[in-house]
């Protein structure tokens, strides 16, 4: 997995590429957690790259989307594979996270 | 020919008999016995009296390991405390033996029309004399039998057939007739009744049915391993201690008759001097000392008994998933604090509801006997809470607590639900050879979803509100996704069905979720003061509704 950092105005845009899977959530979510803890503005997470997501990666999603509720900051999910989409659309986590 | 008609009309009213009995002095007693079981844990002393008590009210040793291997299972007791109960349990079906030494003639007869006029008059119908008409019913079939088996003799020549069977049996075939009679009858009481029946009809010496009994007495213990079957773990380490029980007593005994022949002694003379010269007595003590000679050993070695029951059936997955960490009987005494433990116990089953789904981020998926292992255990958890909640309400609580209660019992009854239908899930995606990608995306979904469940057990009471929102409604989306499949199964796939199964599992499960996230979003607990209050968890579950 492989992920890029980039500074948009006041909000971070995350690159994820690779897979989601359970080797990689942790890393991920630590990841996530520390931009979610250096930064004050919104951040995007862009999966264009990620073609495959289980319920460990979902899991971390949900993690940093509950932290970033808690600071009343935004997290957005943006150009997901359809295959990625359905997954969380069947899943419910759509529900939770604003999805360009 | 009506020797043999009246032998086979004996034993075939033995065999009735001796089930009935034992199945409604199960029925009757059953209760009491685990009551009694529950509380014969403080030494090995306490523990044989009990399994001797438990043993004479069942008429089954079987079914007092089997009673304690179930509590074992649910935790009340170890297999350490169950040794002694299993090993008196044994004591206890001497009763029978004994009771069949009696000269009952007169008794059957009466006690046959007795229970007769007593079905006659509907009194079966009484739900408190029921099992215990049962048990008369049974009893008087045993000793009806008895008698055919011990009159059928009467047209032969007793001298000349008991000659013939003085010569042709051996000690050693006395004790294989015994073995694979008790095998047959997985029971050493029934033959030992026959053996006595011999005995009283003066067909069989006391010498002969020494080995016959010690032969049976064994056999029992080796047909209660082969009656387990499958079963392993706990349950199976309770049938050896069974074993061992048997087998240290024909060592004990065994030995003790040519031990005291090397005093100068006959052993046989002794036991029929003791007995008083009474073949039914000699033969029902002989039956008692061989228990005694077994239980007692066994139970005051308990320690190396439960090492030598270990390596042979070492403790399963389930064996430990079944077992409650909470709840435990001492707890009923105090509401408040048995209700603390119940919500603890059922939010443990909670997060392990992920665990009975696959892991297909796995290549193999992980362990599916695993799951299977975790799923009875976790079932058998929650019947523990269900019946532990039971005992609390009954026992009569204050409205403030019954009303916790009854909202834990609706609580449960959606997880024990959920726990089947994922299970029912899993079954249907280990089913696949290759998983399809909507399979991997159902059963991946249903994981994330059961694990942020889990999770938020733990959270605050906004991330229920998450899953309360996660698991909404997606009839749509599913039914979508269902006329697809159904118009691409016109080839008939069966892949195709499998899917349009898992996602009516899917859909059932993720309800499941709900409900149980709406039922934790609304505890009220002396332990929770500031939990939400009963208007908010009715506002919660209406919100529930209309979404």
């Amino acid at each position: 997995m492989h992920i890029e950092r980039e500074q948009v105005g006041a909000d971070v845009l995350l690159k994820v590429a690779g897979r989601l899977d359970t080797p990689n959530a942790k890393p991920f979510e630590a990841s996530l957690m520390e931009v979610v803890s250096m930064t004050d503005g919104g951040i995007v997470v862009n999966l264009a790259g990620v073609d495959y997501v289980s319920s460990s990666g979902l899991r971390a999603l949900l993690v940093a989307g509950k932290a970033m509720r808690g600071a009343k900051r935004k997290l957005t999910l943006s150009s997901l594979q359809p295959q990625i989409r359905e997954v969380f659309d069947i899943s419910g986590f759509s529900t939770l996270f604003e999805i360009n | 020919m009506l020797v043999l008609a009246e032998l086979v009309a004996g034993l075939g009213l033995l065999f009735i008999g001796l089930k009935a009995m034992a199945t409604h002095l199960q029925q009757a007693t059953g209760r009491r016995v685990r009551l009694l079981l529950r509380s014969a844990t403080r030494s090995p002393v306490v523990g044989l009296v009990c399994g001797a008590l438990a043993g004479a009210a069942t008429q089954s040793s079987n079914a007092v390991a089997v009673i304690s291997g179930n509590l074992v299972r649910g935790g009340v007791f170890s297999t350490r405390d169950a040794i002694p109960i299993v090993a008196g349990g044994n004591v206890g079906t001497a009763a029978l033996v004994f009771v069949a030494a009696i000269d009952f003639r007169l008794l059957v007869l009466y006690l046959v029309g007795v229970v007769g006029f007593a079905f006659h008059f509907k009194l079966d119908r009484r739900t408190h004399l029921k099992e215990w008409m049962g048990v008369a019913l049974g009893l008087a079939l045993v000793l009806l039998g008895l008698d055919f088996i011990k009159q059928a003799p009467r047209m032969l020549d007793v001298a000349a057939f008991s000659g013939v069977l003085d010569s042709s049996l051996t000690p050693l075939t006395g004790f294989l007739i015994g073995l694979v009679a008790s095998s047959v009858s997985q029971s050493s009481s029934t033959p030992a009744i026959l053996v006595l029946a011999l005995m009283q009809a003066g067909l069989l010496g006391l010498d002969d049915a020494v080995s016959i009994v010690l032969g049976a007495n064994l056999g029992s213990g080796i047909a209660a391993v082969f009656s387990a079957g499958g079963l392993q773990g706990t349950g199976r380490q309770l049938c050896y201690v069974h074993v061992l029980v048997k087998a240290v007593g024909c060592l004990i005994i065994g030995a003790a008759f040519p031990a005291v022949a090397l005093f100068g002694l006959d052993p046989f003379a002794l036991l029929d001097e003791f007995s008083g010269h009474q073949a039914s007595v000699s033969l029902s003590s002989l039956f008692l000392a061989l228990q005694l000679a077994g239980a007692i050993p066994v139970s005051f070695a308990r320690g190396l008994s439960e090492r030598i029951a270990v390596a042979l059936s070492p403790p399963t997955v389930e064996d430990s998933a079944s077992r409650p960490r909470f709840i435990h009987d001492q707890a009923l005494g105090d509401a408040a604090t048995a209700l603390d433990l119940t919500i603890s116990e059922t939010t443990r089953l909670i997060k392990l509801l992920p665990t009975l789904l696959p892991d297909l981020d796995q290549t193999d998926g992980g362990d599916a006997a695993e799951r299977l292992a975790l799923w009875r255990g976790a079932a058998a958890v929650a019947l523990a809470i269900d019946n532990f909640l039971s005992d609390l309400i009954a026992r009569g609580v204050a409205r403030d607590n019954l009303e916790i209660a009854l909202h834990q019992q609706s609580l449960l009854e959606t997880v024990r639900t959920l726990q089947d239908t994922l299970h029912d899930f899993t079954e249907v995606v280990e089913g696949f050879e290759d998983v399809p990608p909507l399979g991997f995306a159902l059963s991946e979904s249903l994981r994330a979803i059961t694990l942020s469940l889990a999770d938020a057990t733990d959270g605050a009471a906004e991330d229920l509100d998450d899953i309360i929102a996660i698991a909404g409604d997606r009839s749509e989306m599913l039914n979508r996704i269902r006329r697809q499949l159904a118009a691409s199964a016109l080839d008939g796939g069966s892949d195709t069905r499998q899917l349009l199964l898992a996602t009516s599992l899917f859909e059932r499960a993720v309800w499941l979720v709900r409900r149980s996230a709406v039922a934790l979003r609304a505890p009220r607990n002396e332990a929770n003061p500031e939990a939400p209050a009963h208007a908010d968890s009715e506002r919660v579950e209406a919100d529930a509704h209309r979404a």
